[in-house]
């Protein structure tokens, strides 16, 4: 996935760089207005992450500019939180926005999302490793096993199984699982996962639910036992 | 360039123009009737005079006996004249010997027979017109006169006589000017006097306004606690020095919150950065192998999710403070909000053995992320206060446009003078700072309540007693548009 990045701070254009290349993606890097829409309209990116505040010609403009000849993604990097910008953003176009500071996993999560957005196919059968997640049944079963969960530790496996492999945040999983669309400070999805992983990893030989210390959860084959 | 604000007047300069203005109507209708009242009594010496020289003259006329009666009439009309003219005597009859004094104007005989209306002036010159009281206006030789005549029937003595007798009315018009004059000065005058005493009585009324600017001049940062003296001040001024005061009383207020915040910021901030500095020095110091640096990273990343959450909340009670209002408005029930919300904060509940009981319900328009958001606060707080397998209740009910939502717990209750602070940033009722609250947050909790609560135009409470902690928050039922 080719992926532009369009942002003036030189040190979190760098991490940008390096954690989206790290990621798979293959990076453009543009350091202010002008370059960033010479690049955005010669080019074909998968996905474009814009600050709203550059030199030379600010997100807004380069954002009009783009939407008169082209549908690339857009993902909005505002440094308020204010609303005017929110709503002004999404008006000209942009498919998401994030507030700055943000956290890299969640800018990752919502780059996937707005790319995936309308192609989605909906396996109704997850499995990671020897665990399966029937979505239909809400069945859930490892190495042949049965396992109870009550609706809302299937939601929660549900969403870390579809999304297998990628680091989610605590806040991406309240508002996807309890749609608590904001940063809270509960444990809440601690003591889930805590929950979780009870009936799902600890009686068997692998885990496959991973705490990323200050990140966030994944669940992915390891291969290392616990 | 002169700019219009340069001509503004002092209050004290205004209201002497004012007494200025009230001392001239005043002098003025004074000296109106004044005057108005000294013609009418001119007039009347006038006619006094005139009338008491005619009945000289007639009494004589009347009763005098023969012989000579023109003779003796004539001669005492020359004792009559006064020698300055002010008076002067005219008679003329069919008779010859009965004419005296040159001949009269020839306009007298022309008007005296008909009558002029009072008042209406005829035209100027040898004109000779009636005024009240049978007076006639008379030009003669340069002399203006007043005249009145009286015709005298024949007798068996003598023949029929027409008496004319005039007085000068240049003395009692050299009275009416000298008096106009004066009332003019003392118009002029007093009004100059009045508008000085008005000022000088304007300066002395308006002298506690001066003292109260001086007070208030006074009052800077550094003595916040200074306040406008009230008992020295008059009644209508002690309102305002009140209102004043009271305006300072919250400005002192926000103030210390303002600086309490700051000092909290800075407290709340500098932990996670010591912590930060401290702990990549420490592993800086040594060779480390990957294990321990990944260790620290992940530790590091603790912390700076922790300074990332203050500053977003921060940001978002800023927005508030800014008079933000809540949008995406949607109109749900608010029991169903709290519902999802426990069912949110399910697994906390168990591990405290607590539940949660709905009361009531309202529809109400709120933007649900914001609603959800005080609502998580609220029942975090009350989860952690409450006495373990207790029930916490949550109340909905409505007054007026209002939409209450209390929450209760049993437990400790919170102490009168913490409970009306507990909505202030960074407020903790244990005040103990020395170690995170595990879970509890960063201090912003019940503060971002009262934001969520005045971004839909609503209010927060708090009560404790009996054992029972309340704390809630309202909402209007209907969000007003806002004003642009």
């Amino acid at each position: 996935m080719k992926v532009l990045i369009v942002e003036d701070e030189i040190k979190t254009a760098e991490y940008l760089r390096q954690g989206l290349s790290e990621q798979g993606y293959s990076v453009d890097l543009a350091l202010d207005g002008i370059d960033g829409q010479h690049l955005a309209l010669h080019h074909d990116y998968d996905v474009i992450v814009l600050d709203a505040m550059l030199p030379g010609l600010d997100g807004f403009a380069l954002l009009r500019s783009l939407r008169e000849t082209k549908n690339t993604p857009v993902l909005m990097l505002t440094a308020r939180d204010g609303t005017q910008d929110r709503v002004k953003g999404l008006q000209e176009g942009a498919d998401d926005y994030l507030v700055k500071p943000f956290s890299f996993n969640e800018l990752v999560a919502r780059m996937e999302a707005i790319t995936r957005r309308g192609r989605i196919q909906e396996t109704t059968l997850l499995r990671v490793a020897d665990l399966q997640v029937d979505l239909i049944s809400r069945r859930v079963a490892r190495a042949g096993q049965r396992i109870d969960l009550t609706a809302k530790e299937f939601a929660l496996l549900a969403l870390l199984a579809r999304r297998q492999g990628q680091i989610l945040s605590k806040t991406v999983i309240a508002e996807l699982v309890w749609d608590m669309n904001f940063d809270s400070n509960t444990n809440v999805v601690e003591v889930a996962i805590k929950r979780l992983r009870a009936k799902i990893d600890l009686p068997f030989d692998s885990s496959l639910l991973h705490t990323i210390r200050g990140m966030g959860y994944v669940m992915e084959e390891r291969g290392a036992p616990h | 360039m002169v700019r219009l604000t340069d001509f503004r007047l002092s209050i004290a300069a205004r209201l002497a123009l004012l007494f200025g203005v009230v001392a001239v109507v005043a002098f003025s209708l004074i000296a109106l009737v004044l005057n108005r009242v000294l013609e009418i009594e001119l007039e009347r010496h006038q006619y006094e005079q005139i009338e008491s020289r005619t009945q000289d003259m007639r009494y004589m006329l009347l009763h005098a006996r023969p012989p000579d009666i023109a003779q003796r009439a004539k001669d005492k009309i020359d004792a009559l004249t006064p020698s300055d003219g002010r008076a002067r005597y005219w008679m003329w009859s069919d008779d010859p010997n009965y004419c005296y004094g040159s001949e009269l104007p020839r306009v007298l005989n022309e008007t005296s027979n008909r009558s002029v209306p009072p008042g209406e002036q005829g035209p100027q010159g040898q004109q000779g017109q009636q005024s009240q009281q049978g007076m006639i206006d008379l030009d003669f030789q340069g002399q203006h006169l007043r005249v009145i005549r009286s015709a005298l029937v024949a007798t068996p003595a003598r023949a029929a006589v027409t008496l004319v007798v005039g007085v000068d009315t240049h003395p009692f018009a050299r009275t009416a000017h000298s008096f106009r004059v004066a009332l003019l000065l003392i118009t002029g005058l007093g009004t100059l006097v009045v508008v000085a005493l008005g000022y000088w009585v304007a300066r002395l009324g308006l002298a506690p306004l001066v003292r109260l600017s001086q007070d208030a001049r006074e009052i800077g940062p550094y003595n916040r606690a200074q306040r406008l003296q009230l008992p020295s001040l008059p009644l209508e001024l002690a309102q305002l020095g009140a209102s004043f005061n009271a305006a300072l009383d919250r400005l002192e207020e926000a103030y210390r919150q303002l600086s309490t915040f700051n000092d909290d910021v800075a407290h709340e901030l500098r932990t996670p950065l010591g912590n930060l500095i401290g702990q990549t020095q420490v592993a800086l110091t040594r060779e480390r192998d990957a294990a321990q640096l990944q260790e620290l990273l992940q530790s590091n990343l603790e912390e700076l999710e922790r300074l990332r959450l203050i500053v977003a909340d921060m940001l978002f009670l800023a927005r508030a403070d800014q008079g933000e209002r809540a949008s995406r408005l949607v109109t749900v029930s608010i029991a169903h909000e709290v519902a999802k919300t426990a069912e949110f904060l399910e697994l906390l509940l168990d591990d405290a053995g607590l539940t949660v009981q709905v009361q009531g319900d309202q529809q109400a328009s709120i933007e649900t992320s914001l609603f959800r958001r005080a609502l998580t606060n609220l029942l975090q707080n009350a989860i952690q206060y409450a006495r373990c397998g207790s029930i916490i209740t949550v109340h909905i009910s409505s007054r007026e446009t209002l939409a209450h939502i209390a929450i209760s717990n049993e437990g400790v209750a919170i102490a009168p003078d913490h409970l009306q602070r507990i909505f202030d940033r960074f407020y903790r009722v244990d005040s103990s700072r020395t170690q995170y609250p595990q879970h509890s947050g960063h201090g912003l909790g019940l503060a971002i309540v009262k934001a969520v609560a005045s971004m839909h135009q609503g209010s927060v409470f708090a009560t404790s007693e009996h054992g029972v902690t309340t704390v809630g928050f309202t909402v209007a039922l209907q969000q007003q548009q806002r004003q642009q």
